[in-house]
């Protein structure tokens, strides 16, 4: 078996990773925005007999690198040289994307050329003379759409066969006097365009050329090389590039004019926010019920039924019902949220919408000294925060990307919401504008802190903006599905590991020493005595509350298990008959009610999510309401907001800036979790208690 | 003129981009160079939305005083 390594180069969202994970059926990340793809990243697949490694790269716009993105391109195709280059063109902007082409092929590495987007290039009446191309460049060229995969298919056998029999695409040939003089600085023979052209423009002993060319051209070396690269890009494009004059309106301009309205822009784009987490909440709630039904009376009565005919013993059952079901499943219940939530995040970042918020809020951002394409990493930060810090690479200045970081841990993601919104619904009568306020009041947190950094570390004044907005788009509902997918997996991942190993762990304390009756005398209970002085000040002296926060470090959803094994074993089960088949047929019958409540849900014109349902038993949240007041609960959602209680954020913070700024910004966000919870439970103490 | 004093709906020509910082030659491989026309299709605080061929391109005010255009 031989392998072959292809690197995927081309301007930013082109559609190199859509065209990749065709190729190699992976599911790298994809999204309508310049900078989803910050890393170099790789997929691997056979064909024949050959082994391909395929290599993403961030979208590069020329080789001339400014953030590190795209120093991470630059620096792999000009130091790794890869067996071969797919230089993937966004058909419709072949003009543009024809330069680093050029550039591309002053390396001299094989290479094929993809026109991606051909159906946008369709719609706008753009047609390409391929072969055309082909023969002028000596390249194999293909045209594919990266959203169907249409075409795709067509790529590996075209990379064996191009690098079979050896093809080498032609040589560029640039003007006569820039040709002849590169050919005097030659020193080997196998030197390429692209080295000569670096010695010729930087070598100390070749300055002398560089003279030559400022007295023939009347302009530094650099500008005639650039122009002779432009030229070339120019002539291929007038060669193979003919269009056809038509009068179809873009649909694009015409949602702009409206989304990015100077006036409506910004109250529509709270608006589309507003309606996100609306729908939200409202289409789940009834889903996330039934879920809770379907593990507390239907899943868990079966696996009980089992342990028991199986003779395991009492205290199997026990971890069973009190640690899985409890903890466990309690967590599970909020799948459906999860789900949602990133369904529509993902409409989000497909439709095209995402950058167009940096453009538009950059107005006030760049007023209190942050960059306004700070914000798209910001809301990707409502996703999840750790792949929100890694996105930050495209900022083009380290200030930009430090002060991000230091902001985005502040900004509410899912695993949060869970943890708000079962305790809004327990103590608030409005539980949405409870939680809103708690988004915002995360919002508050990192400008205040972005603004102390700017006025003690980062000085420095602000960049340039420079971007590019795509065309909206649609994606198509394969892709969308797996992004979620995607995540939800990731969330029953962690549920079946971390959270399962926290749990199991929690409940094992809760029953050591061996033989202890109550659980307040069980080591769990001494361990969260133990920390409850320093959460004393919060309202928080429960040793059931201090117990459950020890765990959640690792992740927040831990504090809900935690606390679903320790209250569950306080919770008196009912025994109730059950029948496989009744029970089958009811919870599927649920599952119908539960559908249709979401989709009435989603078209109320007020949040209905939250309306509390009196419970008469001995529930969890009964059990919760009557340990915590409302302005303790209030401080623990501020405390857990503020906190950095997430392993996965503190190593990527390690990872992308360093072991000290993430064990600083842990301490940091610790003492602001705690001073703003115990603030708040003595503001709250005093409006409540009055 | 420069690209900062077009109004929004017009359609210029870009004659030049004046000055060495490095972001001029991004701004130059996004398409924004000698020779092309590009449309100005909205401003919105200290950034222009135009539009080059079929792509649709930011720029913040301080760089579009750079560029010269007819
Ligand atoms: N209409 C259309 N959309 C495409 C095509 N290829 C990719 N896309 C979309 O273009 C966007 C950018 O794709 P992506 O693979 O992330 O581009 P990359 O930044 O070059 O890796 C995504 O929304 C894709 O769904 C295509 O051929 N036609
Ligand atoms: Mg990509």
């Amino acid at each position: 078996m031989k392998s072959i390594t292809v690197a995927l180069a081309g301007n930013p969202n082109v559609g190199k990773t859509s065209i990749l994970n065709h190729l190699a059926g992976t599911s790298l990340k994809v999204g309508n925005w310049p900078g989803v793809t910050v890393e170099k990243r790789e997929g691997k697949t056979k064909f024949w007999d050959y082994e391909i490694k395929l290599i993403d790269l961030p979208g590069v716009y020329t080789l001339e690198p400014i953030s590190e993105d795209e120093w991470v391109a630059y620096k792999y195709i000009t130091e790794e040289r890869p067996d071969l280059i797919l230089n993937v063109i966004e058909t419709p902007n072949m003009e543009r994307d024809l330069l680093l082409t050029v550039e591309l092929l002053e390396h001299e590495v094989p290479m094929i050329l993809v026109l991606n987007m051909s159906d946008e290039a369709q719609k706008l009446g753009i047609e390409i003379n391929e072969k055309w191309l082909s023969e002028l460049l000596g390249v194999r060229v293909l045209k594919t759409n990266g959203r169907t995969g249409e075409g795709v298919k067509a790529i590996l056998p075209n990379i064996v066969e191009a690098l079979s029999l050896r093809e080498k695409p032609k040589v560029l040939k640039y003007s006569d006097k820039i040709e002849e003089i590169l050919e005097k600085i030659r020193e080997r023979e196998d030197e390429t365009k692209a080295e000569l052209i670096k010695k010729l423009l930087e070598a100390k002993e070749f300055s002398k050329y560089r003279e030559d060319i400022r007295r023939m051209f009347g302009k530094d070396a650099h500008e005639v090389i650039k122009d002779e690269r432009y030229a070339k890009a120019h002539g291929l494009y007038r060669e193979v590039v003919s269009r056809k004059a038509l009068t179809s309106r873009d649909i694009t301009d015409s949602l702009d004019k409206v989304l990015l309205h100077p006036l409506l822009g910004i109250p529509l784009f709270f608006f589309i926010m507003f309606l996100l987490f609306k729908v939200s909440f409202d289409f789940s709630a009834p889903l996330m019920d039934w879920v809770d039904g379907f593990i507390g009376s239907f899943l868990a009565p079966i696996v009980s039924e089992v342990i028991r005919s199986l003779g395991l013993g009492d205290w199997i059952e026990r971890l069973f019902s009190e640690a899985v079901v409890g903890g466990v499943g309690f967590v599970l219940t909020f799948v459906p949220l999860i789900a949602v939530i990133y369904f529509l995040l993902a409409l989000l970042e497909f439709s095209g919408y995402l950058p167009r918020v940096a453009f538009l809020m950059d107005r006030f951002m760049h007023r209190i000294g942050l960059h306004g394409k700070s914000l798209v990493p910001l809301l990707l930060g409502f996703g999840c925060n750790v792949p929100a810090i890694v996105a930050t690479r495209t900022l083009e200045t380290k200030r930009d990307k430090l002060l991000v970081i230091a902001m985005i841990p502040f900004m509410s993601c899912p695993a949060r919401l869970v943890v708000f919104s079962f305790f809004a619904v327990i103590f608030f009568k409005n539980p949405a504008v409870v939680i809103f306020s708690l988004y915002i009041f995360g919002i508050l947190v990192a400008l205040m802190t972005a603004f102390l950094l700017r006025k003690t570390t980062f000085k420095g004044s602000l960049y340039h903006f420079v971007m590019e907005l795509p065309p909206y788009r649609l994606p198509t509902l394969r892709l969308i599905f797996r992004v979620v997918w995607a995540y939800v997996k990731d969330f029953l991942y962690r549920a079946g590991t971390l959270i399962f190993a926290a749990s199991v762990l929690i409940w094992f304390l809760l029953n050591l020493p061996p033989g202890v009756k109550n659980p307040s005398e069980s080591l769990a209970a001494h361990l969260g005595r133990a920390i409850a002085p320093l959460f004393k000040p919060l309202g928080l002296d429960d040793w059931r509350m201090a117990t459950s926060l020890i765990p959640a470090f690792l992740a927040r959803e831990i504090v809900l298990s935690s606390m679903g094994t320790i209250y569950a074993s306080e919770i008196e089960r009912q025994e109730q008959e059950f029948k496989l088949s009744e029970a089958l047929r009811e919870q599927v019958v649920g599952l119908g009610r539960a559908l249709k409540d979401a989709t009435l849900n989603v078209f109320r014109p007020v949040p209905t999510a939250f309306e509390v349902e009196e419970e008469g038993t001995e529930s969890l949240k009964s059990l919760i309401a009557s340990s915590l007041s409302p302005a303790s609960a209030l401080a623990f959602m501020v405390f857990l907001l503020l906190y950095t209680s997430c392993l996965g954020t503190v190593a990527v913070m390690w990872r992308e800036v360093g072991k000290k700024f993430a064990l600083l910004f842990l301490v940091y966000s610790l003492l602001v979790g705690w001073t703003a919870g115990f603030i708040l439970y003595r503001v709250g103490g005093l409006i409540w208690n009055t | 003129m420069n690209l900062e004093e077009v109004r929004p709906g017009q359609e210029v020509t870009i004659l030049e981009l004046v000055g060495k910082e490095d972001i001029l030659k991004k701004v130059e491989a996004m398409g924004l160079r000698r020779g092309r026309r590009v449309s100005l299709l909205q401003k919105v605080g200290r950034n222009l939305l135009l539009k080059v061929d079929n792509s649709r391109v930011v720029i913040s005010k301080d760089l579009a005083r750079n560029i010269e255009v007819q």
